[in-house]
């Protein structure tokens, strides 16, 4: 899936979509920023979620994941992320394990403006 | 999660590559004999290496180095009369089996093929295919040695009818009982796995505990370096190999051997032509497509929403991941238990090839090779207190019955 790229943002809050880009039967975007890939989703409470674009376990790609149970869930062994990027879920690995709570993807905020989606890059990933 | 300089030593294999060393004393599957269709010289684009399969003067086949531009395409694939040989390329042997030119490009004499069923059964119980994957060979190798992943990537949210299953993997009823393969994966998706180290490689057993007392054993197997024997049906198993083109694009090459009735070659082979693209067998659904993906079959039908068949999932998963997984990101699992097993024995076989120490090497421990047989791969539902017993018996009963000796 091509990402839709967001390379020269100038502010720390940059607009990386509009709300209405996610008016789809599948909320969901992958989106390319200067320092990596991400997904953009909204979960079932209506909330953003941009995180990570690939899955912590094996890499997988979770612009093709699953949108169910709030989150998002990586098609290859189940693992499920909530919107703030935590591992919630791990359902190939023994019961009662608890690995999946120190499993988090890398998570950016989001916050919506004027039909705008915009998006608090880190100061590192600010080109000039 | 490991170093970047681990992950770049077991995953790349041009000349001189530490892995690439590894991979170079075994034979590689390296063209399939309907290739040879193609004219006097066939590419081949193997370990990072251009090459073509010609007859030399002697009239045996060798695989000679071809000139190559350094922008041609990862799968380049010219016509027979614009292939020119370079005669100070290396030249390496060649040897079919069962629809399988298998070439080896490493030191010293080849070693001797093992007495696997693939091997060993006769040309009428056996098809052989290839496709494309576009990402590094490792991450296609450890799709195919983690079971978990069946009960997730393959589920189906639908079992189909198993009488249409011919030819598919994971679509026969398990065992001998009538319950779909795929319902079994989706109802208990935490097997336990556990891995035994063999002479070939790895055995993998993964045990899924059912209702009454019963449990579904699966056996499956990694052959050093870069293949592995699964089932496929209650008839057929599957030997792949995931066989390097350069560092990032692969070929698998599957041996489908039939413990029963001949293999209708026809019907495999239409069935896999309607998915892949000649002449370099590159799958018709890809990422340039996104693998036809569909949001309304996910939610409905499929795990992946890319079709039934599970090929294009593997394909989807491993591609995903991006040319060479970053397995600086990664965090494994219990679940990966044979992953982080066969990784170990790739780097013992490294180092024993950087030490000059050959005979340490899987398969050329100086035993004899011609011995190695099977090796055993098959689904099978017991009872919990004697599965071991249960699944060997299992296979033992296919083998007896089979028409070509299949014993081990
Ligand atoms: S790669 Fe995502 S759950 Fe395994
Ligand atoms: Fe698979």
């Amino acid at each position: 899936m091509e990402g839709r790229s967001v390379k020269d943002p100038t502010a720390a809050w940059t607009v990386i979509a509009r709300v209405s880009d996610l008016d789809a039967k599948r909320p969901l975007l992958p989106i390319t920023l200067a320092s990596g890939r991400y997904v953009l989703f909204r979960d079932e409470e209506g909330e953003l979620g941009l995180i990570g674009r690939h899955c912590p376990h094996r890499g997988a790609d979770l612009c093709f994941g699953r949108l169910e149970d709030n989150g998002l869930r990586c098609p290859f062994h189940g693992w499920h992320f909530d919107r703030t990027g935590q591992c919630v879920e791990q359902p190939a690995e023994p019961e009662g394990s608890k690995m999946y709570t120190q499993i988090k993807v890398p998570m950016i905020p989001v916050k919506i403006v004027d039909g705008n989606i915009l998006a608090n890059i880190p100061e590192g990933e600010l080109s000039q | 999660m490991i170093s970047q300089e681990l992950n770049d030593q077991i995953t790349r294999v041009g000349p001189g590559s530490e892995a690439g060393r590894v991979l170079r004393h075994y034979w590689q599957p390296a063209l399939l004999r309907e290739e040879l269709a193609h004219g006097d010289k066939v590419p081949v684009n193997l370990l990072g290496e251009r090459l073509a399969l010609i007859r030399d003067a002697s009239g045996i086949y060798v695989l000679a180095t071809r000139k190559a531009s350094a922008d041609e395409k990862p799968t380049h694939y010219p016509n027979a009369r614009d292939i020119v040989i370079d005669p100070d390329g290396p030249a390496y042997p060649v040897t079919e089996r069962n629809g399988v030119i298998f070439a080896y490009m490493g030191p010293g004499d080849p070693p001797e093929f093992p007495n696997f069923d693939c091997f060993r059964a006769p040309e009428s119980h056996v098809f052989a295919f290839k496709g494309l994957w576009q990402c590094n060979w490792l991450q296609a190798l450890e799709i195919g040695i983690d079971p978990a992943h069946a009960s997730f990537l393959h589920r189906f949210l639908e079992d189909e009818d198993p009488k249409e299953s011919y030819g598919k993997q994971f679509r026969d009823s398990a065992a001998d009982t009538n319950i779909p393969m795929t319902k079994i994966l989706r109802d208990y998706p935490r097997p336990d796995i556990s891995v035994d180290e063999t002479e070939y490689g790895l055995k993998i057993t993964a045990l899924r505990r059912m209702e009454n007392d019963l449990i579904h054993v699966r056996v499956t197997n990694q052959i050093f370096p870069e293949a592995i024997c699964i089932p496929m049906s209650r008839e057929m198993i599957i030997t792949q190999w995931h066989v390097p083109i350069d560092d990032e694009n692969c070929y698998w090459f599957t041996m489908f051997t039939s413990f029963r009735d001949p293999v209708n070659k026809d019907l495999m082979r239409e069935q896999r032509l309607k998915e892949h693209a000649l002449p370099d067998y590159a799958p018709l659904k890809n990422k340039a497509n996104n693998y036809h993906y569909d949001p309304d079959e996910q939610a409905r039908l499929t795990y992946t929403g890319m079709g039934l068949d599970i090929n294009v999932h593997d394909q989807w998963a491993v591609e995903g991941m991006g040319p060479i997984q970053d397995r600086t990101q990664e965090h494994l699992g219990r679940s990966d238990v044979a992953i982080i097993r066969y990784r170990r024995m790739l780097r013992q076989a490294i180092a024993a090839v950087a030490d000059g120490r050959f005979e340490d090497l899987p398969m050329q421990r100086g035993e004899s090779v011609a011995q190695i047989s099977g090796p055993l791969s098959n689904d099978s539902i017991a009872d919990t207190s004697d599965w071991q017993m249960a699944s060997h018996a299992a296979d033992m009963a296919r083998r007896s019955a089979c028409p070509w000796d299949a014993r081990v």
